[in-house]
């Protein structure tokens, strides 16, 4: 039994116990010391990863057509599963207390975390066309059941996601089938012969059917509709693990798909004619215009949730930018910013279920002031917005660097315009966020409030404190994208603990941050050390213009932040593929009814007797029957 | 090497914070003698910051009221560090041109979460206009980073001005890159936030804006913020386009000039309103900038 055997055995475990004891008190400390045990089974995994072509194969395998089907975890797939282990292992520490007693079914939600941590487990250890498939249909499967849990709206925008992973399967399995029909097997590395052998039309409705089935679920444009709705309506725990992970299983396929099975040298030959561009710029540009779009799409949702889910999507396009740029900065900073953004958002999601669990709310128009009521949760938001910006000290500064770099290397300006337009639009919605709902006027309905208890700050702090140190030591994450890197048969990136060392300019976080801290240093002994005394004064003791401010004036500057950005913006926001998605929606409805017709009890029998007549004509025919 | 680079770690800021408050005295006297008057005396700067230091009403409006002025200070003078001046590099090898770009964004973050704790609408609606105008000129200003980072083949703040000064003013990044310089400089005036880009302060508006609430050494903080800015952003441009500085003479006189030609400029504009502003940034300096980019890809 190896190692990836007892990392499958204990997520079903984990999913079993959850399915008995789920109900009870400690379910949520047992969860998370399993999701602990786990991460110490992958950690034992890391030494045997490092070889650059080595993997953990599991025992379990059958037979299929001629072709032995198998599963091995190899660095990506270990990286990744890192990731969601770890994800899953905070959400269930955040449910582990109040939160978790005041849910409405928390053992569904238990049982349905480690479902999802077992499918995706499958996926990121599949070896072969097959697996990919199989693993991703559990995956599909599984985030569907996390996002329908609650019902209502949130089972409306699951619905919406099944059918757009449907489609995208249907995709996958095409592109799957003609590989197969020129490999005649499954193995990645036949598979990469045969594509390579293929003409470029196949090629490229190969491509175009893998980015289209795969791009779905990172929510890549024009495929990017439903995740935000469906992400944002899962309970708090569920969905900092779905934002966290769960759309990366996307990018995941991708790198396999397109990395590994097809090869940049096949997709910077597949060019288009007249406009100079090849099927891996096509693929970037529509990373980047994702990127962009979801951002100021972010920054114009009134719901804090929606917002964070929305700046997801547009994260998701700076991650395959960076990886399809294929060199060895480029893939680095690409799959460090898939840990990053997952550490930083998950912590995000988190304080923003806090607030809610207080509140009650989410909407960025009906809070304010609680800076003064929940400062742990400010402080771990603070974090992860600093994050998600991308601006020092953070993790997400780090990363984000990288991709630029690895942009400019690779002469692609305009893409790196798109990723710096990117990075100020974020700056401008996070700002929104935390300012609606920490900074501001308190609400006389939230005077009473309380800070959220310790079984929900704990985890929420830490996945900050990390943020930070990953920050600080980017070299620390580094060391785990190695694994990863070298899986993918990029050349590695020579990194140091504060960062990397360059020709064409460094970076040492060590540095930058601790400047930062010394001067912050420097900074309060200036402040609180030298001049008059300050004191505190109440919030209703503002300057007003000669208006006496009071309890009943509501004056918290939150709707519509950015009027001066809407004027000029706004009219772009006019929702074309919204409309087209309606539309298709529409016609999938018509046809859906006229089907439903069809299927009425007086009809059926005379169906079942045209087609088993249709079949003995055929039967007949083929020469089966005499 | 340590104990220097610490040294210069010490002396950079005090030099910025010397020569800030030289430029906003400047500042002032260039305004006066436009206005017709004589101007304030030499020290003028520094009594203004003891006055506000030694003001008797300190109005908090909470920690982090007062974390946010720390933070301010802080990354301000860190941003300094890594912007390398004559004979001292400082941690110019540690950080790029990019980090450095990204540095100067977080004093501005702390400036909105100070001002958005006092629970001032002034303050708020001053600290949404700041961001639309930073995403506003911002935008050109990418363009040109990106220029010159193509152009010169690095990041790198020191190999930037070695390339520069390897031949005299022909080298200088205004004299390949004239585009981009114009662009550039347009940007940078409007980082400054003066007239015409002045939306976010707009004292007929909304009372200051970020400043409606701060009083005494609050006040002072930002003053100092002030200086500090006009340090960085001048001497950034006096790096990107200039030549740096061959030493300090030179390095002063070109920062002085750069910063004059802004703040005479500001005394002749009234303040656009913001759509005005976003539509302007994104047309004339992006298209001058793209124009740039676009000479600067074709070599």
């Amino acid at each position: 039994m190896s190692l990836l055997d007892i990392l499958f055995l204990g997520a079903l475990a984990v999913a079993l116990a959850m399915a008995l004891l789920g109900g009870t008190r400690p379910a949520g400390v047992i969860a998370t010391l399993s999701y602990a045990a786990l991460l110490a089974v992958l950690a034992l995994m890391e030494p045997l990863l490092a070889q650059s072509n080595a993997a953990i194969a599991s025992s379990v395998k059958f037979q299929i057509i001629g072709e032995e089907i198998g599963w091995s975890m190899n660095g990506l797939g270990w990286f990744f599963a890192l990731i969601t282990v770890a994800a899953a292992l905070f959400a269930s520490w955040f449910s582990s207390g109040q939160w978790g007693a005041v849910q409405y079914d928390m053992r569904r939600q238990h049982v349905l975390l480690a479902v999802n941590v077992f499918a995706m487990l499958v996926l990121l250890s599949s070896q072969d066309l097959l697996g990919l498939f199989i693993g991703w249909e559990l995956v599909s499967w599984a985030s569907f059941a996390m996002m329908t849990q609650r019902g209502g709206a949130a089972a409306r925008a699951a619905y919406r996601y099944i059918l757009y992973a449907l489609a995208g399967a249907m995709a996958v399995l095409a592109a799957i089938v003609i590989i197969r029909a020129h490999a005649a097997s499954f193995n990645f590395a036949d598979a990469r012969m045969a594509v390579a052998a293929l003409p470029s039309a196949t090629k490229w409705t190969v491509v175009a059917l893998l980015t289209a089935g795969f791009g779905v679920k990172m929510g890549l444009l024009p495929f990017h509709l439903w995740q935000a709705p469906a992400y944002s309506e899962t309970p708090g725990a569920s969905s900092a693990f779905l934002n966290a992970i769960s759309a990366r299983m996307g990018l995941y396929a991708l790198i396999v798909t397109l990395l590994q099975v097809i090869g940049t040298d096949v997709l910077t030959n597949l060019s288009v004619q007249f406009i100079w561009l090849d099927a891996r710029d096509i693929i970037m540009w529509l990373a980047a215009v994702t990127m962009v779009v979801a951002t100021f799409i972010a920054l114009m949702q009134t719901d804090a949730r929606l917002l964070l889910t929305w700046h997801g999507i547009g994260q998701g396009g700076y991650m395959l930018l960076g990886v399809l740029i294929a060199s060895p900065l480029g893939t680095a900073g690409g799959l460090m910013h898939v840990m990053n953004y997952g550490i930083y958002q998950a912590a995000l999601i988190l304080s923003v279920a806090s607030v809610m669990h207080r509140t009650g709310t989410s909407d960025l128009d009906r809070l304010g002031g609680l800076i003064t009521r929940m400062p742990l949760s400010y402080v771990t938001m603070l974090m992860g917005i600093i994050g998600l910006a991308g601006l020092p000290p953070m993790n997400g500064f780090v990363s984000k660097w990288m991709i630029y770099k690895s942009l400019l290397e690779g002469r692609e300006p305009l893409l790196l315009a798109l990723a710096f337009v990117t990075t100020l639009g974020t700056i401008l919605s996070v700002y929104k966020l935390i300012h609606n709902i920490f900074l501001g006027q308190l609400r006389q309905e939230h005077w009473e409030i309380r800070e959220a208890p310790l079984s929900m700050t704990v985890p929420m702090l830490l996945l900050g404190a990390i943020c930070f140190v990953t920050g600080a030591m980017p070299g620390l994450t580094l060391q785990l994208v190695d694994r990863a890197q070298a899986a993918i048969g990029v050349p590695l990136l020579a990194h140091h603990l504060g960062g990397v060392t360059l020709a064409t300019g460094s970076l040492n976080m060590l540095w930058v941050v601790g400047t930062m801290l010394a001067m912050m240093g420097m900074g309060a002994v200036i402040f609180y050390l030298l001049g008059g005394r300050h004191r505190a004064v109440h919030q209703y003791d503002n300057y007003a213009g000669g208006h006496f401010l009071s309890a009943d004036l509501r004056y918290h500057f939150s709707h519509e932040f950015y009027p001066g950005l809407a004027r000029v913006i706004g009219p772009w926001y006019r929702g074309w593929i919204v409309r087209a998605e309606a539309s298709l929606i529409r016609l999938s409805d018509i046809i859906g009814h006229a089907w439903r017709g069809s299927f009425d009890a007086g009809i059926t029998p005379l169906y079942v007797m045209a087609a088993l007549v249709a079949g003995l004509l055929w039967v007949r025919s083929a020469g089966g029957l005499p | 090497m340590t104990l220097s680079l610490l040294a210069e770690l010490i002396v950079m800021p005090l030099i910025a914070f010397v020569v800030g408050l030289a430029l906003v005295l400047m500042m002032r006297r260039v305004r006066a003698r436009i206005e017709r008057r004589i101007g304030p005396p030499l020290l003028q700067p520094v009594y203004d910051i003891v006055k506000l230091y030694a003001k008797r009403t300190q109005v908090s409006h909470g920690i982090m009221h007062d974390l946010a002025i720390v933070m301010l200070l802080g990354g301000i003078t860190t941003s300094v560090c890594f912007l390398p001046v004559p004979g001292l590099e400082g941690l110019a090898r540690q950080g790029d041109l990019l980090t450095l770009v990204y540095l100067m964004m977080v004093p501005m973050l702390g400036l909105a979460l100070g001002v958005g704790s006092c629970a001032n609408p002034n303050g708020s609606i001053g600290i949404s206009r700041a961001l639309t105008a930073m995403l506003a000129y911002d935008v050109p200003f990418v363009f040109v980073v990106i220029g010159l980072a193509v152009a010169y083949g690095t990041t790198s703040l020191p190999e930037i001005i070695a390339h520069q000064q390897s031949g005299g003013i022909a080298t200088w990044g205004a004299a390949e890159m004239p585009l981009l310089a114009i662009a550039g400089f347009i940007a940078m005036h409007a980082m400054l936030g003066k007239e015409p880009f002045e939306i976010y302060v707009a004292p007929a508006e909304i009372a200051t804006g970020p400043m409606a609430e701060m009083s005494g050494k609050y006040m002072g903080a930002l003053f100092v913020m002030q200086s500090f800015q006009l340090y960085t952003i001048g001497a950034l441009y006096v790096t990107m386009f200039l030549g740096g500085g061959e030493n300090w003479l030179t390095f002063l006189m070109k920062l002085f000039a750069v910063v004059f030609v802004s703040v005479a400029l500001t005394n002749v504009y009234g303040r656009y309103k913001t759509d005005k502003v976003i539509r302007f940034m994104w047309t004339w300096p992006t298209g001058i900038a793209l124009a740039g980019l676009a000479l600067v890809m074709m070599h």
